[in-house]
């Protein structure tokens, strides 16, 4: 029971979708450099994949694969439309400044094949509570990315500035966006493979106790 | 200097090292050689055959409709993805268990809905059909270069000679980066 209900939470830390899976990396890579920018795609990927999914999941499963797929991706570039008027609404200028990875996040591999291979396999409610999980993921990593990138190189939080001695440009550009990535994939799989082994280190200092 | 000019002018106009677009993908490609050619191939069809796709939709969509695009691009590729799974089950039906993979992989792709969408956002009123079939075919081919020059380092960033926190893929995000950054030298 334990063991499923982390399943179900580990969208967040656990199963990563972008650290663990390197889904959705794009836009974190090209548009992450600013809090700003984070913000208003943290907005966009909740809302489009939420309502996404969430519709999906009452397409029947009896249709072939490839029609499944083609009508994932329909919905989701229905669910686009409403959201981007409403992101004109809320994030003036978001649009404009994410430009083509705005429409690119209504084809997200979360929406268009994860969503088949695992989440449609769950009870409606373990799918939507997992769903949830995996988006916090996605807006952690990229609020995370989009805060430490826009400090180190602009040397401003949300536009305000702060001091910085030395900016680091780079980390605005693609490649910065790309090392960045990296860096922090290495260090979330280090810091994963020392909680797991902590974990088993505890759980055999049981099994011996219990014996 | 006319071949290093075009080299040049692809490894910049390159939709992976300077856009990101189907980072994951590439990942894939470059594992074996089988797949590098398999998914390449597939990546440049949908590449092409889109283009052409996003031209009649830009063409034929009226501009007070434009928040529609992105559903006229993924139902073009959505009949192209049909076309072809019909045209490989009836070409060769043995090979077509081994071939549709990549067709499933490469259809709602980052690299082709990507080029799609930075065609039509380069495209002028007065662009032509060659101008975004030549799009097309070069983001297949940049895809192309890219997974080459990941595949030269693939083994290397994949052995026990890096630490085991950054082997693959941060190891692999990490060589894009770099080869990324000499080509935002170039541009």
């Amino acid at each position: 029971m334990n063991k499923e209900r982390s399943s179900v939470f580990s969208g967040i830390i656990g199963n990563n979708i972008v650290l663990s899976s390197l889904m959705v990396v794009s836009p974190v890579i090209i548009c992450g450099d600013t809090l700003k920018n984070a913000a208003a795609l943290v907005y966009a990927f909740s809302a489009i994949t939420f309502l996404s999914v969430l519709i999906s999941s009452f397409v029947p499963k009896k249709l072939s694969y490839t029609v499944k797929v083609i009508i994932y991706a329909i919905i989701s570039s229905l669910v686009y439309i409403p959201v981007k008027w409403a992101a004109q609404e809320f994030f003036p200028g978001a649009v404009e400044r994410i430009g083509i990875y705005f429409p690119l996040l209504a084809v997200n591999s979360l929406i268009i094949f994860r969503s088949e291979a695992e989440l449609y396999k769950l009870p409606k409610n373990r799918m939507i509570i997992k769903l949830i999980f995996y988006i916090l993921g996605f807006d952690a990593v990229m609020l995370t990315t989009g805060f430490i990138r826009e400090l180190f190189a602009y040397g401003t939080i949300n536009g305000r500035i702060v001091d910085v001695s030395t900016p680091v440009i780079g980390l605005a550009q693609p490649f910065g966006g790309f090392i960045f990535l990296g860096l922090f994939c290495g260090l979330y799989r280090w810091i994963r493979s020392i909680v797991i082994s902590k974990k088993e280190e505890i759980r055999g200092d049981a099994d011996v106790s219990g014996k | 200097m006319f071949l290093v000019n075009e080299l040049i002018a692809l490894l910049a106009a390159n939709l992976i090292l300077t856009q990101a677009l189907g980072t994951s993908t590439i990942f894939i490609a470059a594992g074996s050689r089988k797949n590098l050619v398999g998914t390449a191939f597939m990546i440049t069809v949908f590449t092409f055959t889109g283009s052409v796709c996003a031209y009649f939709a830009d063409k034929l969509l009226p501009e007070k409709y434009s928040d529609f695009k992105l559903l006229i691009y993924v139902i073009s590729i959505g009949i192209l993805y049909v076309i072809l799974l019909s045209a490989f089950y009836f070409i060769s039906r043995n090979n077509f268990e081994n071939s549709r993979k990549y067709i499933h992989l490469s259809v709602f792709n980052c690299a082709v809905m990507g080029t799609l969408l930075t065609v039509s956002g380069k495209a002028s009123e007065n662009s032509s059909i060659t101008e975004y079939m030549s799009a097309g075919l070069e983001a297949g081919i940049g895809f192309i270069v890219a997974a080459l020059i990941l595949t030269a380092a693939y083994r290397k960033l994949n052995s026990s000679k890096v630490p085991a926190a950054f082997r693959g893929f941060p190891a692999m995000i990490i060589y894009l980066g770099i080869i990324s950054m000499a080509v935002y030298s170039l541009i």
